[in-house]
């Protein structure tokens, strides 16, 4: 998988300083999952968090303070046997399910379960189904019948998608899976599902959806997106 | 602007063999000297982000004894000393004082993809860098730098600073991404 759409600098910026929210934390890292371009770029800005950190002057704890502090760590050291050394960092494996076809992206299985097959759709409107995390509203799965046209909204602070299966199409370009759209609130579009294939994203919204025309404002409050 | 004192220019190969101590023969010393540079640093940023100072002392003591603990396993081309620390920190803070464990397996998940990504940077390359980065920092404009921080040391969302500044949302965006691009040609990466 090669995404030709990425997750916007700001994002990912965002994501290395651990002030995205989570919702939006969730579906960059579906995206960065797949996207080496996105994780070399995490990479460089977690470099500048080290910068900061380093760059930071004038201690925060009085010197008393960082005396007991430093005979605490002493004394801690001493408490810790040699075996334990080297356990601090997780081993990092593989994993030999990513390329199942039926698996749901890592990031998203505490949320959604592991398995597309499993997922229990709701209807939300003619050929469009979705599954909202328990415990975040925000966060969505969506899966929109193909050939779709979905009315033309924009998104009130911003919106960020992630396509998962078959892929769709709007003014922004072609998005397939792997793809990432990181939309500003300033974006409106209508995106148009590929025949074929279902198109199924995960969306975070930062805010409700702002609809254009007076049937799809009314369709909204009904289904309450 | 954000300052940028030379005095702090600590070389990353300093690091690097005080690490090589502490892996191969547990030296305290080479950790203590580790540990002077960046516990008062840990504390900072930690209160920073919000934690009461106690909290953010146990948290940058933890951080710390993670490094002790896992110094056998440091890969200095994969990061520097500092981003190791600084990773560690943001982490524990959010999972023990924002207690967002989402988020946490999220990054849990990108650092194991991340884990089969080729790092072909030198010793010399990765310092390089740095010097060039820190300077940059130090060339941004006072807004891009204004919303660096409220980032990286306050951990705000661009909605957050967007409230807070009266800013309009795509502005704090649209700084935020200059101000990383251009650190990012710093590093001599190009977009």
């Amino acid at each position: 998988m090669s995404p030709r759409h990425h997750l916007d600098p700001a994002t990912v910026l965002g994501f290395a300083a651990g002030s995205l929210g989570p919702e939006m934390s969730v579906v960059a890292s579906v995206h960065m999952e797949s996207c080496g371009h996105c994780r070399q770029q995490l990479r460089l800005a977690e470099r500048i968090g080290g910068l900061l950190l380093d760059q930071q002057a004038c201690p925060v704890p009085g010197k008393d303070t960082q005396a007991a502090l430093r005979q605490a760590m002493v004394d801690k050291l001493d408490r810790i046997p040699a075996s334990i050394a080297g356990q601090g960092l997780p081993l990092m494996g593989a994993s030999s399910a990513r390329d199942d076809a039926d698996r749901l992206p890592a990031a998203l299985q505490p949320h959604f379960g592991s398995s597309y097959r499993s997922l229990k759709w709701n209807w939300m409107a003619p050929g469009v189904h979705c599954i909202r995390a328990p415990g975040l509203p925000s966060l969505m799965m969506i899966k929109i019948a193909p050939g779709t046209s979905l009315p033309i909204h924009s998104h009130g602070n911003g919106e960020l998608t992630q396509v998962l299966q078959g892929a769709y199409d709007d003014a922004l370009g072609h998005f397939a899976p792997g793809d990432a759209a990181d939309l500003g609130d300033d974006v409106e579009h209508q995106p148009v599902t590929t025949p074929g294939v279902a198109c199924i994203c995960v969306c975070a919204l930062d805010a409700p959806l702002v609809f254009r025309g007076w049937i799809a404002r009314k369709l909204q409050k009904v289904l309450n997106l | 602007m954000i300052s940028v004192p030379p005095s702090q220019s600590h070389a990353l190969k300093q690091w690097v063999a005080e690490m090589d101590g502490v892996a191969r023969r547990q030296d305290r010393e080479c950790f203590m000297r580790i540990y002077d540079h960046f516990m008062p640093r840990l504390c900072r940023y930690l209160s920073g982000l919000g934690a009461p100072p106690v909290v953010a002392e146990d948290l940058a003591q933890e951080a710390m004894l993670k490094l002790w603990n896992g110094a056998e396993r440091y890969d200095p081309a994969r990061s520097g000393l500092g981003t190791w620390l600084y990773r560690v920190a943001r982490n524990l803070h959010i999972d023990r004082v924002r207690r967002e464990h989402i988020w946490v397996h999220a990054q849990d998940v990108v650092d194991q993809a991340a884990e089969h990504d080729v790092q072909q940077d030198s010793l010399a390359e990765l310092h390089a860098e740095q010097v060039r980065l820190r300077q940059c920092l130090g060339e941004l404009s006072a807004a891009q730098a204004r919303l660096i921080r409220m980032s990286y040391f306050e951990a705000k969302t661009h909605t957050e600073i967007a409230k807070e500044l009266g800013m309009p949302l795509g502005t704090v965006k649209s700084h935020l991404r200059r101000a990383f691009l251009q650190l990012q040609s710093s590093m001599g990466e190009q977009r």
